[in-house]
This record gives structure tokens, C-alpha cells and sequence, in this order.
């Protein structure tokens, strides 16, 4: 028996050892959670991560791939209860775990290299690489439409972007793809886009005080951005039926050339430069009340790093490397159409149109100084409580299907930040 | 010749050997989480914001005045209350049906069967391609002339009578083969008796398959009962609660949704604690009433 219990025990440390994170194979082994998208794609992550690692033999990684796409910080957060956070995490929302004393701290020095560094800062320090920016959203047409429907030239004024709506309508053309199902943001992309345009414009720091109760969801201003889409809503712009469409469904919607409109993250550049569709796309910035150039976009979206990940140093190494290397970027702007955050970085020369479109509009708003932040997607401290990017999409949903009035849907909004809070 | 005697008393290793292991499962994977659950709705536990607070039964308080829970408690209530009658009305009648002897009533038993063998989340995926606006469903629907077909699952006031018609379906197959397994335990004799008597189809169905049948409805109304309390991956995967504020989302949805994505770990334990004496007290009252029916007949 007590033969039987040695064997039992040497085996299990003979596993333990193999599992604990080193040495597995040869090399230093950490895990990674990424997520997959109809743009990026299990060969993409594979590619992604064989490329650094290529480039640092000694680090061997274990890929990990969240459920879904927009649960990522969710599923996060039960590794993390379940005692299996990984070392490294790409896209995944900082706020609550780097006060909780999960997530490194980059130290300026490491952060030298980005754009922003300052972007996105937990309690003044900053857990998340600045890695690239998203427009969110602009808006993506289909250009024959626009010209069947007589429409020269793309709006640059809400009433403008309302009357091309409605010229569309009459035209025969769905003048908005949105979606929602499983994934709630595509419903609230309109909404982000009016809120960023209308309420940032004039207070860029709207949630920061939103946090200090100095404004709330139910405030005129607020109210009456979100109204605009309940406006669309009710003329039979934006097609309720939708809100049970996925996010790829959504998408492959606009590519099928269901609608004529189409607002979307920046991302979607890449698919509309790849994926099969018989029509010319076009963008523009979402549009405002006056025609003032203002662009909601958010910086970060890059890898924090697990603070006490069993190999540190390697999982920064890692992190670093993935997000700094010139090859990785350049594949992130074609699988995802990002803007990558890196000082001195210039996309490549090849890549579509509507990537060179997107990215052009928003040099030139970084020129004008006209960012403003995206809705919905801030992250840190100026970022929506946790929890509530739900509670956002739903509202538009409750919006767009005519199930709550604005002002119910805003009240609502405050109801459930007084219980995330 | 050596006599061996046999032990008075039964030997409490003997059965501590074969008990233990299941005690100790229960234990772990049952009592204990329940018990955890239990502390934790006293506390505000989040595991992003230290340091744990001792509440009280503030969190159950506030859960009556939640109008979210609230929802998600009439939610749960409606989807149960058809999960529970749906699958074992139909389940009955298809197993009526399918009470035969034959390979077409032997491959039709496999048919039902399917759905339940399938993952929930397979069948959600599968459905909400089906029920999709744009989907088979509607376009089938359109070609016969219906100009504006149902928005099965962006209609809120629609949407979770489509989710509990998904459930259904896949629970559908299990009434069937409950119930088939109890009509193979209805004496044939009995049946032949009571057509010398005189008594016809439905006659002979109420006085004596139903009466016998008492066993079967006890299993399949408890299991659907619990199954349809419990229900999170259907609503997950297929409308993630929605459309909009709670048209869809269960007490089981909410409580993942606090406690993983707005991190109220203590709060969504209270909800968890909440389910659970719903679901022991609505079990305990409909197992007591059906057992008693059963021994009644």
C-alpha cells in the first residue's frame, strides 16, 4: 500500500511538473486567451502566435479562445474565479481586474514604443498596451444604392444622413444593417455613434463624470442623442427584426447587399477588402448635428499581462513581442483593419480600399484634433462600469423594437448603473 | 469443519466503502457550493472590489425590489410553466401514437429521440438559424404570400414563447420515451377486460392506461420542472436575454450575468439561493402531490 501511495505521488508530481508552465517541450509555456471573429480566425492566431514565438524559441504558448467574441472579458473574469486566469490576454477589458491586483503595471519605459501610452489608465497607472485604435463607428455604404437612390454624395449632417435615409426607403432599399442576437453590440453601434458625436463632442469626459454623478443617462443631452435612433427606428430606417441577427450575420447582411448602410468598427475594413461582395463600398464619418468633424475612437484593445503569471517575464516578453512586432501589425491590419497605435508605424502599401478610406478619415480627424471617445467601448476609468455594456445594448434594442420610450430606456440605463456601481 | 459465523451486525466498513465515494461527491460538488452560495448572499462579495462586508440579508431584500429579477422571475415562471405542460402533453400523445410494434414506430421512436441526445447548444445554434428573420422559417413564410412573418426571435413579446418552443422540442424526446416506457408497463389484460366490459378508445385510455401512466407523468413533470428552472444555454446562445431588457433572460441567466460580467458575486449568490428554495419548494409540492395521486390511484 504504501508502495502504491509513492508510485501515486511521484506521478503526480511528474504531472504537475510537466503542467506548471515551464520546460514543457523545452521551452517557458504560458496561455493566452484570444478570441475569434469572422476576421480573425483560428489560422490567424495561429499565424499571429508561431510568428513571436518563432522569433523567441524559449517561449512556448498555449492558446486559449473565449466562447465568444463579445463575452471575452466575462469568460476572463471565471478563468480568473476559477483559478485559471491565463498569462496573457489580448482585447480583454482591464477595469476590475488591474485594481484587484491582477494585471501588470507597464512601466513607462516599456510603453515607449506606442503612440498613447497614456491611454486608458487604471487609478494612473497602465495594465493595457495602447495597441491600436478603432474608429467606432464610421459608417460603410453601398455605393450603387446610394447612386440608384440619387444620393451624389455621402452625408456629412444628421439631416442630411436622415433625408438619404428616407430617399433610400423610397428607393425600395433597407437604409441600416444592424444586428444584436447573441452579440448586443451591433445593435448599439448607432447609438455609440450618437452619443460619441453629440454628448462627447461637447464633454469628452461624460462618463468620468457619469462615475462622480455630475450626469446621467437621463439628462437632455443624453436623451436627446439617444432619441435620434429611436427617430430612425420609427420611420422604418433601421429594421427592428434585425436585433436577433448575429454579429456575422450582420455583416454578411451589408455584404449581401441587403441595406445601404452599414455602421461598423473600423475592423469591418478588412472583410469588406476581402470578402466577396458585388458592389463598391464607401465610408463616412458618422455624422453630426452641424457637419463639425468629430470621431469617436477608442485606443487600447491590446494584451495585459496576468501579474502573477508563473512566468512573468516571459508572458511580457510575449505580449511585447506580439504587439510591437512589424510583421504581427501588418497582419492585424489586413485580418482587422486596426490602426496599430506604434510610433512610426505605416500600414502597408497593399492593403484594399476601404482600409486606405477608413484610415485616411481618421488621419486626417487625428490632424484636426477631432477624436472623441467611443461609447460603449472605453475601457479604465472613464469607461462604462462592468456590467453595463449589456445593459447599453439592450437599451437601444428596447429602443429600436419600440419596447421602451427613450426616456424609460435612459432611465433604465441609470437603474442599472446605481446597481453596478 | 470450521463454522464460520455470520456478523450479527451488518459490518460499517462493507457499506462505508460503497457509500463514502458518493457522500463525498455530494459533499464537495453539492453541499459545499450550496453552503459557500450561502455565505457569500450575506456579504457584497466582488472579487474585483476588497474587501468582503458581512450584509446581512440586505441583498434579499434588494431582490425584491429589482425589478430586473423581478422579470427574470415572471420570465422563469412562463418558460417552466410551458416546459412543464408542452413536452408532456405532446410527449403523451406521440407516445400513444408510437406505442406500436413495427420498424416505421421503432424509427420514429429514434426520430424524437434525436434532440435529446443533441448538446442545448448545438440545438440553439441550429434553431436561431431556423427562426432567424431571414431564415428558412420566415422565407417559407414569405413565399406563401405572408408579407411581414413573425419576428420569432426580435419580437420581445414573441421571443420567449420561440425559446420555450426550443426547449420543448429538444425535452419533447423524453417525455416520449418516459411515457412509452410506462405503456409498456400497462397490463395487457387489463386493456382486454375493459373492451369485453364495453369501454371504448378513450374510456379504456382514462380508466386504465392514465391511472397507470401515474409514475411516468411524476418523473417527466419533476425532471421538466428542474430542467426548465435551470434554464441559461438556450437563452445564452440564442438571444443572450434580450431583445432588449429582459424579454428572455431567466432568473439562471441573470444570476450569470451579475455575478460574471457586473461582478456581484454576493448579490447574484442571493438570486442562486433565491432559485434554489423556489425550485425545492415548487418540486417538493408537485412530487408530494404527484406521489400521493399515485398512491391514491
Amino acid at each position: 500500500m504504501r508502495r502504491l501511495l509513492a508510485l501515486g505521488a511521484t506521478a503526480l508530481l511528474a504531472v504537475s511538473a510537466c503542467s506548471v508552465g515551464s520546460n514543457a517541450g523545452g521551452g517557458t509555456e504560458i496561455t493566452f486567451l484570444t478570441f475569434e471573429t469572422p476576421n480573425l480566425t483560428p489560422a490567424y492566431w495561429d499565424a499571429a502566435i508561431k510568428r513571436v514565438t518563432d522569433k523567441n524559441p524559449g517561449i512556448k504558448v498555449k492558446k486559449l479562445v473565449a466562447p465568444t467574441a463579445d463575452g471575452r472579458t466575462s469568460y476572463a473574469k471565471q478563468l480568473l474565479q476559477s483559478g485559471q486566469f491565463p498569462d496573457v490576454l489580448i482585447a480583454v477589458d482591464s477595469a476590475g481586474f488591474a485594481e484587484a491586483g491582477h494585471l501588470y503595471a507597464w512601466t513607462p519605459g516599456e510603453l515607449k514604443d506606442f503612440e498613447f501610452p497614456e491611454a486608458n489608465p487604471v487609478n494612473g497607472k497602465y495594465y493595457q498596451l495602447p495597441a491600436n485604435t478603432q474608429t467606432i463607428p464610421p459608417v460603410y455604404y453601398n455605393k450603387k444604392m446610394f447612386a440608384d437612390a440619387g444620393i451624389a454624395a455621402p452625408p456629412k449632417t444628421w439631416d442630411e444622413l436622415v433625408a438619404d435615409a428616407g430617399k433610400l426607403k423610397d428607393k425600395g432599399f433597407a437604409p441600416f444593417t444592424i444586428g444584436g442576437g447573441k452579440d448586443g453590440f451591433p445593435s448599439s453601434m448607432i447609438l455609440s455613434g450618437l452619443v460619441g458625436t453629440e454628448v462627447y463632442n461637447t464633454t469628452p469626459d461624460w462618463l468620468t463624470q457619469r462615475r462622480q454623478d455630475k450626469v446621467k443617462f437621463t439628462d437632455p443631452a443624453f436623451q436627446h442623442a439617444f432619441s435620434k435612433l429611436a427617430d430612425l427606428a420609427a420611420k422604418g430606417y433601421v429594421d427592428k427584426t434585425s436585433v436577433s441577427r448575429d454579429y456575422a450575420a450582420t455583416e454578411q447582411a451589408f455584404l449581401d447587399g441587403k441595406s445601404a448602410m452599414y455602421p461598423m468598427g473600423n475592423w469591418f475594413a478588412a472583410n469588406a477588402d476581402s470578402k466577396k461582395h458585388d458592389f463598391e463600398v464607401g465610408l463616412f464619418n458618422f455624422p453630426t448635428e452641424d457637419g463639425k468633424l468629430v470621431v469617436p475612437a477608442y485606443t487600447g484593445g491590446g494584451m495585459i499581462v496576468n501579474a502573477k503569471a508563473a512566468n512573468l517575464d516571459a508572458a511580457k516578453k510575449f505580449a511585447l513581442g506580439f504587439q510591437l512586432d512589424k510583421d504581427q501589425l501588418d497582419a492585424s491590419v489586413k485580418a482587422d483593419g486596426l490602426f496599430p497605435a506604434i510610433k512610426g508605424y505605416t500600414p502597408p502599401s497593399d492593403v484594399g480600399p476601404t482600409f486606405k478610406a477608413g484610415y485616411e478619415l481618421y488621419t486626417e480627424a487625428v490632424r484636426q484634433h477631432a477624436i472623441v471617445p467611443a461609447f460603449r467601448w472605453e475601457t479604465a476609468d472613464d469607461g462604462l462600469l462592468p456590467g453595463m455594456k449589456d445593459k447599453v445594448d439592450q437599451a437601444a434594442q428596447d429602443v429600436i423594437t419600440g419596447r421602451k420610450p427613450v426616456a424609460d430606456a435612459c432611465a433604465f440605463l441609470d437603474t442599472e448603473w446605481a446597481k453596478a456601481g | 469443519m470450521a463454522v464460520t459465523r455470520k456478523p450479527v451486525l451488518p459490518r460499517v466498513g462493507h457499506f462505508a466503502s460503497f457509500g463514502a465515494p458518493g457522500v463525498l461527491v455530494y459533499l464537495c460538488f453539492v453541499l459545499a457550493p450550496i453552503l459557500i452560495s450561502f455565505g457569500y448572499s450575506l456579504t457584497n462579495y466582488n472579487p474585483f472590489d476588497p474587501p468582503v462586508r458581512f450584509t446581512g440579508l440586505a441583498n434579499y431584500r434588494l431582490l425584491f425590489s429589482d425589478e430586473q429579477f423581478l422579470t427574470a422571475l415572471r420570465i422563469t415562471t412562463i418558460l417552466t410553466l410551458i416546459v412543464v405542460i408542452v413536452p408532456n402533453v405532446l410527449g403523451l400523445g406521440v407516445a400513444l401514437l408510437l406505442d406500436r410494434k413495427g420498424w416505421l414506430y421503432n424509427a420514429l421512436r429514434s426520430v424524437f429521440f434525436t434532440p435529446v441526445i443533441l448538446s442545448s447548444v448545438v440545438v440553439s445554434i441550429i434553431w436561431s438559424r431556423l427562426l432567424d428573420d431571414e431564415g428558412p422559417l420566415n422565407t417559407l413564410l414569405r413565399a406563401l404570400g405572408v408579407e411581414h412573418p413573425p419576428g420569432w426571435l426580435s419580437d420581445p413579446d414573441l421571443a420567449l414563447y420561440s425559446v420555450a418552443s426550443i426547449v420543448c422540442w429538444q425535452l419533447l424526446g423524453f417525455c416520449v420515451v418516459v411515457y412509452l416506457a410506462g405503456l409498456q408497463g400497462v397490463p395487457a389484460e387489463l386493456l382486454e377486460a375493459a373492451e369485453i366490459d364495453g369501454a371504448g378508445p378513450l374510456r379504456r385510455f382514462r380508466a386504465v392506461t392514465w391511472p397507470l401512466l401515474a409514475p411516468s407523468l411524476t418523473i417527466t413533470t419533476v425532471v421538466l420542472l428542474i430542467s426548465a428552472f435551470k434554464t441559461y444555454d438556450y437563452v445564452k446562445v440564442i438571444t443572450n436575454g434580450g431583445p432588449g431588457s429582459g424579454a428572455t433572460a431567466t432568473i439562471a441567466f441573470d444570476v450569470l450575468q451579475t455575478g460574471f460580467d457586473a461582478n456581484h458575486v454576493g448579490y447574484a449568490s442571493a438570486m442562486a439561493v433565491l432559485m434554489l428554495v423556489i425550485v425545492a419548494v415548487v418540486t417538493s409540492v408537485v412530487l408530494n402531490f404527484l406521489r400521493r395521486r399515485e398512491v391514491d390511484l
